[in-house]
């Protein structure tokens, strides 16, 4: 069984209960019924009932009576989440609270921020960066993270499962940044892949084999995560080749490192070298890549490419499932 | 209403969702940059402005809008709309 047939096999156990306030994709629609027939996760619409019915007709959805359907500026929850709102943002006052929690995203994320979801899946209509904003301010940060981040699960043709950050989200974090996805990242595989996650900062320099600023920044952010973090096994800076092959990390590193030629977390310095690796991973190594996954949040809220086919929402949102 | 009373009315709702001193508050003062205002922030300012002047805004082009002085010509429009 590949790991994502064992993530589906795992999530069905679960009954996570999953808010797509793009209720009136048809993307989305077509993936809420799947994902109810498959037992995969419960998931909860917003958008206009009448609407999502008759779109649901002509789609040929024959479950869509099976679904909870919410309309934000109808739904019992409204006032409770005016008032939570204001609760959470103390500038904002009522009347344009209203205005803001009746928009789709925000109210989605704050079904999650109640417990009334476990998860947001959205993005199918929405740029990232509204995602991202929708989630920060309802659900928010969890401890210790300032910056929303991402990752890809990239696995293998011969099964070896990676994850990579960030691919997606931060063009140029610096050091506390790059620590702070480390951090993130490192988690997540851990509540993932049920393996102790071996964190990989990477570089063009191994151990200082090269001097520069672009060096000095990741052998900082290896400091912070390191002082953060003492759970996991966090090192670098690697060149690449060190960080995930034994036999490499044997000949350049002079000192024990627990990560040098085993790593399963990859930390690229930049968004530049982040999406390009990821890329080629996908390409010319024949990976498949499941992702980004949006984290940082206190709760999980998810992104889909706007150009996101049904079977891409449904893996994202098994992925979204287990991380809650 | 004109312009100076619209400034007075914008700077308002910035002093308020972004907690900064009305009195400090100037015509070319970007809100992220010189008012502090985080990213997140452009949809809470963008709702303040619709409720302090009774108007909706096209969303993607209301979060175009970076300085104080651009927000007031912005909403201009949309009262001479009304």
């Amino acid at each position: 069984m590949s790991k994502i047939e064992e993530f589906v096999a795992e999530v069905k156990n679960l009954n996570k209960k999953v808010v797509f306030p793009e209720g009136e994709d048809e993307r989305i629609l077509m993936s809420v019924s799947e994902l109810l027939k498959e037992k995969i996760a419960t998931p909860v619409l917003l958008g206009k009932k009448e609407r999502i019915l008759e779109m649901s007709k002509k789609l040929g959805i024959n479950n869509i009576e099976e679904i909870e359907i919410v309309e934000p500026e109808n739904s019992e929850f409204f006032e409770e989440f005016i008032n939570r709102y204001c609760e959470k943002r103390k500038n904002i006052n009522k009347s344009v609270a209203e205005k803001i929690v009746k928009r789709p995203l925000i109210f989605g994320g704050l079904m999650v921020d109640t417990g009334k979801c476990d998860s947001m899946v959205a993005g199918a209509a929405n740029t990232t960066a509204n995602v991202i904003q929708a989630a920060a301010l309802t659900v928010g940060f969890s401890e210790g993270i300032k910056t929303p981040s991402s990752f890809f699960i990239m696995v293998l043709p011969n099964g070896k499962v990676y994850f990579y950050a960030d691919c997606a989200v931060n063009i140029c974090p610096d050091e506390n940044q790059l620590a702070e996805i480390g951090i993130a990242t490192a988690i997540n595989y851990k509540k993932l892949m049920k393996e102790i996650p071996k964190v990989a900062f990477l570089s063009f320099s191994t151990k200082g084999s090269a001097s520069h600023p672009m060096v000095e920044k990741v052998q900082k952010a290896v400091k912070i995560a390191k002082e953060k973090n003492s759970e996991f096994d966090i090192d670098g800076e690697f060149q690449v080749d060190t960080a995930i092959n034994e036999e490499v990390a044997k000949k350049k590193m002079k000192e024990y490192s627990s990560v040098a030629g085993r790593a399963n977390v990859l930390i690229f310095p930049d968004l530049n070298s982040g999406n390009i690796a990821y890329k080629i991973t996908q390409y010319l190594g024949n990976a498949q890549a499941y992702g980004p996954v949006l984290q940082g949040f206190a709760k999980p809220v998810s992104d889909l490419s706007r150009g996101a086919k049904v079977k891409d929402i449904i893996m994202t949102t098994v992925i979204t499932c287990l991380m809650s | 209403m004109n312009e100076a009373e619209i400034l007075e009315k914008v700077k308002e709702v910035v002093s308020e969702v972004l907690g900064v001193d009305k009195d400090k508050i100037g015509l070319e003062d970007r809100f992220v940059e010189d008012l502090g205002a985080e990213s997140v922030q452009s949809l809470e300012l963008v709702a303040a402005f619709e409720e302090k002047f009774g108007i909706e805004m096209d969303e993607e082009k209301a979060l175009e809008v970076k300085t104080v002085g651009k927000a007031v010509e912005f909403i201009k429009e949309y009262i001479a709309k009304k």
